[in-house]
């Protein structure tokens, strides 16, 4: 239905709250259009505080971690290295200080990163505690259940056939 | 996110996903005011549904503009039972916004911004409802204003 003939059964305030049309421009009005944002965006870019810009930073993190632990299978590019490298990044600190702020070494913080240990119960919480509770430790846990997930079902068979020979009972049944 | 039911006062969980092939048997133009279709390709399309439940209550338009860091909210209506006075559900708009604004925060962080070009008389409702500001003849959300509605609509 078009604009103006919803415009005869609503009144604007009305539409406003029901819709955002589609509005086309001429391709020189568009493109002015497009100038005139992109200047009122570089404006109040330059105007946002620090505390600002990690703000919106940290909530796009914590939605990023919200949909992977929500997401069905563990996907292979995320772990709890990826989100830590991706927090570490927005702080815009070094490694080496970051290591320090959370009381550990710097080669314990790359082993994380990189996926070559999975970290300690102490972890998410000096992570919740770093972060003034914008990302809770439960929410880094469940990230790191992820992993774990992950690495046991890509050793699952190998795993299976070492313990065999520790079960020497069990039942017939199976479902 | 939440919408409210007006004849009940009650808050409702809602859920918004990507709109799939299949969905487009449900998405009429009589009900959901445009065709849709055409959009497949231009933008990516989302829907709104309570919880739980198959109905749509709502779709966005989204086009990605990833050398502004910005989302351009081409268009969003609510199904033609939440048009008005007589309106089953309030909050639906407001979600979809604060969901391209949560998309745009995963996307481009700090930085973000949601946008949109709105038709002349309804500017100023955007602006007091949203703290949409100006742009040209656009309108955008970023910083503070940006997650102030995200934060508004989420639980």
């Amino acid at each position: 239905m078009s604009y103006k003939k919803l415009l005869q059964e609503f009144s604007p305030e009305e539409l406003a709250e029901a819709f955002i049309f589609p509005v086309k421009l001429s391709p020189k009005k568009q493109k002015e259009a497009d100038q005139q944002l992109s200047e009122a965006l570089r404006l109040s870019r330059s105007k946002m505080t620090k505390k600002e810009r990690l703000t919106g930073s940290l909530m796009g993190l914590k939605f990023r971690m919200e949909d992977y632990f929500k997401g069905d299978k563990p996907n292979e590019e995320y772990s709890f290295g990826y989100f830590l490298k991706l927090y570490i990044e927005l702080l815009e600190l070094k490694r080496r200080e970051f290591a320090a702020e959370i009381g550990i070494d710097e080669t314990l913080l790359s082993q994380f990163i990189n996926r070559h240990r999975l970290p300690p119960d102490y972890m998410p919480i000096r992570l919740e505690l770093h972060s003034n509770k914008s990302i809770p430790a439960e929410l880094w846990l469940k990230i790191i259940e992820k992993d774990r997930e992950r690495e046991m079902l890509s050793n699952k068979a190998a795993m299976m056939k070492k313990e065999r020979k520790y079960v020497t009972g069990g039942i017939s049944v199976r479902l | 996110m939440v919408i409210v039911d007006l004849a009940t006062g009650q808050k409702l969980t809602v859920a918004i996903s990507s709109v799939e092939n299949k969905d487009f048997k449900q998405i009429t133009k009589k009900r959901y005011s445009f065709d849709w279709k055409k959009e497949r390709g231009v933008a990516d399309i989302f829907k709104l549904t309570i919880l739980g439940r198959p109905d749509i209550l709502g779709l966005v338009a989204i086009v990605d503009f990833p050398s502004e860091l910005r989302l351009q909210i081409h268009l969003i209506c609510a199904s033609a039972e939440n048009i008005g006075r007589g309106k089953q559900y309030r909050g639906i708009v407001g979600c979809l916004i604060a969901f391209v604004g949560q998309q745009a925060l995963k996307k481009y962080a700090g930085l973000a911004c949601v946008s949109l070009l709105p038709k002349t008389e309804l500017r100023s409702y955007y602006k007091r409802e949203y703290g949409m500001v100006d742009g040209g003849p656009q309108l955008f959300l970023d910083g503070a204003g940006l997650q102030d509605i995200v934060n508004k609509y989420l639980p």
